[in-house]
């Protein structure tokens, strides 16, 4: 029998053909699962959020009763304003100088021939290894020799160094995926190194600057060594530190106070994520610029 | 405008040579297009006049300047590359103007010079679109766009009609022919498409292996091929090259090829023999051998009968591959010819017609 012969011998019909698909077995297993998974790690996180509306709290998971926020007006009162002012300077400053650093430092690794370029990106990659307790003697005997101790400025340098060997790492590989056609038409019409830099290459890759900067910004927030070590003056406390002292404070816990700072200290960096995830998700697009 | 000339330019990347001592002289104002298989050099011969890559050997001049350590963007060169490179984060507007606005051109004059282009190209109604939302060939004219507002001393052109339909191709061939017409500026044009080459160039240049093959118009290049590489690539459906000998019988020359011996002329004779050649290469175009009756259509030409074994209609006209003396011979028909596969035919051409190559060299007796 033909293809066609067997085509026309199909009895006609006019109902549409519905497709079930077989449900696995295993799917409601798994479901429950990633809940469970998924209730594990979330657990802490609403642990902290009763306990900051409960004057009561204690290190048990309990409802809040009265519902106040007496915690957060006790929070404030300990300097957890001042503390979040001072890592938002710090963290910021930071990823500020992190972010123009290895940009800079990424493109010149993604796109220019330099002598012992691999044996230089291998140190580098070498260096995000390191420990900071292996480098902070070291360093504040330079911030001695220097002047630089407790100083908000010069303690941002230290953790913006801390970022710059895994930030260069990651952005010059956002750069190398930028077709080199942008740069050569950009060339051609004209423009220089710097010019190309600022006016093409970093348009395209703001997704992979958010992602470095980002990372920066948390590393730097959460910092705790560092500015415990270079940064005495406690005007200049940052949070995590702020966090620390609190917790030693009359040699109990606070518990309701405790978790109240530490989602004021939480707050920044979530304001954060949820304005630049909106640039995250679109991802890389040269769609329209080169075919394909 | 300006001339460009390329002196023993030699280009290595490690051991591998891609372009071995080319010398080439493009006129002012002259449109060339540098032809070739892939690999054989071209687009690294115009990389190499665009600043992007420095000859290992040789030099380089644009009008009176050397130019082999000038960077790309002193060289006041425009460039079309293969894959548009638009800026995707710009709009038409913005990309037209990139060069201009560079160079600190009034905001005026840029805006008053992009209307004027993209009203020329047909792309005004575009200027607030990004890349992104364009067609291929609108991003084709943006590209185009960018390169004529700049009024450089000279054009360069990487492929930019590969990534288009037929239909449109052939379209943007005529349009970048006006162009060129009406804005006359040296140009560099780079292709593997022969047929592309033939059309808009007002000299061609032949590359294969990083080796320049042939420069010549187009005409002559199709007429008078300097090798069997050039007859092979120029021209579709491509040349018959036909293995044959130099006969003397009775004292006079003959050319023995497809089972047949065809009397050739005494130029034709002391030209394969001053070359010492024993064996030769007979190039004859498909549309030089006719079909024919038993008896052939002119007196002395010769006639060959085979067997025909592929037809391929083509509408205005239909190619037929026909075994002749164990070889394969291709010829053009006018359509509706009649014959059918495993059909005799006869078919004559006048070896004055033919290209006769040296069969060990490849290169052109006469």
């Amino acid at each position: 029998m033909s293809a066609d012969q067997a085509v026309a011998a199909l009895p006609e019909t006019t109902d549409p053909v519905v497709v079930r698909r077989r449900r696995s077995a295993a799917r409601p297993v798994l479901n429950v699962l990633m809940l469970v998974i998924g209730l594990v790690f979330l657990l802490p996180l609403l642990w902290l959020i009763l306990a900051s509306f409960n004057p009561r709290a204690g290190d048990s998971l309990a409802l809040p009763h009265p519902f106040s926020i007496l915690n957060y007006h006790l929070a404030f009162h300990a300097g957890a304003g001042a503390a979040i002012g001072n890592s938002l300077y710090l963290a910021g400053v930071s990823t500020v100088i992190a972010t123009a650093v290895s940009t800079m430092a990424g493109f010149m690794l993604a796109r220019r021939r330099i002598r012992f370029k691999g044996a230089f990106l291998v140190l580098i990659l070498f260096l995000t290894g390191i420990p900071v307790t292996l480098l902070l003697i070291p360093t504040y005997q330079i911030f001695v020799s220097l002047a630089w101790l407790n100083s908000r400025f010069y303690t941002s340098i230290v953790l913006a160094s801390m970022s710059v060997p895994f930030s260069i790492w990651l952005l010059k590989n956002f750069i190398g995926q930028v077709p080199r056609e942008f740069e050569e038409a950009a060339a051609i019409e004209g423009a220089g190194e710097i010019s190309i830099l600022f006016r093409i290459v970093i348009p395209l890759i703001i997704p992979g600057i958010l992602v470095s900067a980002i990372l920066t910004f948390i590393n730097s927030w959460g910092a705790f060594l560092i500015p415990l070590v270079l940064d005495a003056n406690p005007a200049d406390t940052p949070g995590a530190v702020g966090i620390y002292q609190f917790m030693s404070a009359n040699g109990q816990v606070q518990f309701g106070q405790l978790a109240a700072y530490s989602v004021l200290f939480s707050v920044p960096v979530i304001i954060l994520y949820l304005i630049s995830s909106r640039w995250l998700s679109g991802g890389f697009s040269f769609a329209g610029g080169v075919k394909g | 405008m300006a001339k460009i000339v390329l002196r023993r330019v030699t280009k290595s990347f490690g051991s591998k040579v891609a372009v071995d001592d080319l010398n080439l002289e493009v006129e002012d104002g002259e449109f060339v297009i540098v032809v070739g298989p892939s690999g054989c050099g071209k687009t690294t011969t115009l990389r190499m006049i665009a600043g992007f890559e420095a000859p290992t050997m040789g030099t380089l001049h644009i009008g009176d300047t050397l130019m082999n350590h000038v960077p790309p963007k002193d060289r006041n060169l425009a460039m079309v590359f293969q894959n548009y490179a638009l800026f995707p984060h710009m709009s038409v507007a913005r990309n037209l103007s990139y060069g201009l606005r560079i160079r600190r051109t009034p905001k005026k004059d840029v805006d008053s010079q992009v209307h004027e282009i993209a009203e020329m190209l047909g792309i005004l109604a575009l200027l607030d679109s990004k890349p992104a939302q364009l067609s291929g060939g609108e991003r084709q004219r943006v590209a185009l766009g960018r390169a004529l507002l700049r009024k450089p001393q000279a054009f360069l052109l990487d492929e930019p009609l590969s990534n288009l339909d037929a239909a449109l191709r052939a379209q943007m061939r005529v349009e970048l022919k006006r162009i060129h017409a009406q804005f006359p500026v040296t140009t560099v044009y780079v292709t593997h498409d022969q047929v592309e080459a033939m059309t808009m160039a007002d000299r061609i240049v032949l590359m294969n292996h990083g080796e320049l093959q042939q420069v010549a118009r187009p005409e002559r290049l199709y007429a008078e091929p300097a090798n069997v590489f050039v007859a092979g690539f120029i021209g579709s459906p491509k040349i018959n090259l036909i293995a044959g000998q130099i006969e003397h019988p009775d004292g006079a020359s003959a050319l023995r090829c497809l089972a047949t011996t065809i009397p050739i002329t005494p130029d034709i004779a002391d030209r394969v023999r001053s070359s010492q050649s024993q064996g030769v290469t007979i190039g004859i175009r498909p549309e030089d051998i006719l079909p024919c009756s038993p008896l052939g259509a002119t007196p002395g030409q010769p006639v060959l009968s085979g067997c025909v074994e592929v037809i391929e209609p083509l509408g205005a006209e239909t190619h037929v591959a026909v075994r002749v003396g164990g070889e394969i011979v291709t010829c053009r028909t006018p359509p509706r010819s009649g014959l059918e596969v495993g059909s005799t035919i006869n078919l004559s051409f006048d070896i004055a017609q033919a290209s006769i190559f040296d069969a060990s060299s490849g290169l052109r007796l006469c």
